[in-house]
């Protein structure tokens, strides 16, 4: 994608102005690593969001709050109770990229292969929109489609709230590529509410192996109320299929994807679940 | 209908302000201007040889913005070492034999520095995720891993026996456990 201007404002209220005036020809950068898989016949202005205070973490209520603009490198390195995130995103691409690309910019624009989304739609987290003041959207919502629709009117993702993990939570992610640093071939998150062994509530979302990252349902319901068992898990773990469209290519079948997608689903909820019975032993 | 705009930043210490427009990237601006010891190689923040310093963090330079630059600190091989007196790092390169074509070297030099700048701890799985974003297609990474292995392990020695890394609080000490520990 060409750039023609860099504007670089100094309030949220001015970035969201500038987008508006701009309209199609506008465009929020961060880290800016998403633009060059992007392709467009016109040349874009740029608003550099980087220099709006919107890079931090802190524990506020219930919630981890991650501002907009902040590196994966640094979500990557933070440590806290209940925290998880770090594992998700030491995972995502490269130590450079890392310390380039930014939470907002990888979940405004959702690519096909992105983890995050896969990872905030099971742990049930928010996102704060700002169009002249904040409000939040549940990921449920905000990935409900593609989100960079949503901010074409020059809105602005301010930050996302991911809810402290609960006593008896656990919660596990499996990514699967060519290469440590390759896109994923299949991303998949959950997180288990586990109750003297029993399932009280489950969160399953995939990405990567389907056209856009989303929770499968039908494998929620086939595991809340049972056993936490692998015996369980396979079985609910076969449900993947159901309603979901699986991505064939570099060289997978769909037929593929789907086997890669339940082999990770497994390996996930194993992870969960002990996690979840570790948090408890303590 | 680009316009021509400037850029001022910190490039290795000195102050410097550039001509560029809004489209250029920090590689081309660098490569440009004489500092070509920053390789262009895959330019799509792949291969990592145009890996430089930004505010004390590794990037790559082929897919930063000459304007993400503005007011901040860019390093780039240039102010590692010099031929007469090489850095550590280089010349375990040079005595281990680790340099083959030396196209990846400046990238790997850079990530190693910051990698060096930035932690106290040197476990294994600290020094592969600093490293992770640098290719090498000549040497199948042994000799380049021996070397800095080699310059880690003797600092962390001189580092048991020396101040106390405490002494340091500007450096954060990342262990990048993957126990169950580390999640809580």
């Amino acid at each position: 994608m060409k750039l023609r201007e860099f504007i670089r404002p100094t309030s949220m209220s001015a970035a969201r102005d500038h987008l508006r005036e701009l309209g199609p020809r506008g465009m929020a950068l961060a880290g800016g690593t998403a633009l060059h898989f992007m392709r467009a016949t016109v040349p874009y202005t740029a608003v550099d969001i980087t220099r709006l205070g919107l890079s931090y973490i802190r524990p506020e209520h219930d919630f981890f709050v991650i501002g907009a603009t902040t590196p994966l490198a640094d979500i990557q390195r933070y440590r806290a109770p209940r925290w998880a995130m770090h594992e998700v995103c030491r995972r995502i691409a490269t130590h450079q990229i890392r310390n380039i690309s930014t939470i907002g910019g990888n979940i405004c624009r959702v690519f096909p292969w992105a983890d995050l989304p896969v990872v905030l739609l099971a742990l049930n987290a928010r996102v704060v929109v700002y169009s002249g003041k904040e409000a939040e959207v549940a990921a449920d919502d905000f990935f409900a489609s593609q989100p960079a629709n949503r901010f074409r009117g020059g809105d602005l993702l301010s930050a996302v709230k991911v809810p402290f993990l609960r006593d008896h939570h656990g919660f596990g992610s499996v990514k699967t590529g060519r290469t440590v640093a390759a896109f994923s071939l299949v991303t998949v998150a959950t997180v288990l509410e586990l109750v003297d062994e029993v399932i009280k509530g489950a969160r399953v979302a995939v990405g990567s192996a389907i056209p856009f990252p989303r929770r499968l349902l039908e494998v929620e319901a086939a595991l809340t109320g049972r056993e936490a068992t692998t015996a369980v898990f396979r079985e609910a773990v076969a449900k993947a299929g159901a309603a979901v469209h699986w991505r064939g290519r570099e060289g997978m079948s769909p037929e593929y994807s789907r086997h890669l997608t339940e082999v990770s689903l497994l390996d996930a909820l194993e992870r969960a679940a002990t996690f979840a019975r570790e948090r408890v032993a303590r | 209908m680009k316009s021509s705009m400037t850029v001022s930043f910190r490039l290795n210490g000195e102050l410097v302000t550039f001509s560029t427009d809004p489209d250029e990237k920090l590689l081309a601006l660098l490569r440009r201007e004489g500092y070509r010891g920053t390789k262009y190689g895959c330019g799509q923040g792949t291969c990592g040889a145009c890996t430089v310093l930004l505010a004390g963090r590794a990037v790559y330079a082929c897919l930063l913005y000459t304007q993400q630059a503005e007011g901040r600190d860019v390093r780039t091989i240039e102010s590692v070492g010099t031929l007469d007196e090489p850095s550590e790092f280089q010349k375990e390169l040079i005595e281990g034999g680790a340099v083959q074509c030396g196209y990846c070297i400046p990238g790997m030099v850079m990530s190693a520095t910051a990698l060096m700048e930035s932690e106290v701890c040197y476990d294994d799985e600290v020094v592969r995720e600093y490293m992770d974003g640098n290719l090498c297609r000549c040497t199948g990474y042994e000799k380049i891993w021996v070397a800095l292995r080699t310059v880690l392990d003797r600092r962390e020695t001189a580092s048991a026996k020396g101040p106390d890394p405490a002494a340091h609080p500007d450096r954060q000490t990342v262990k990048a456990d993957t126990s169950m520990d580390a999640l809580e």
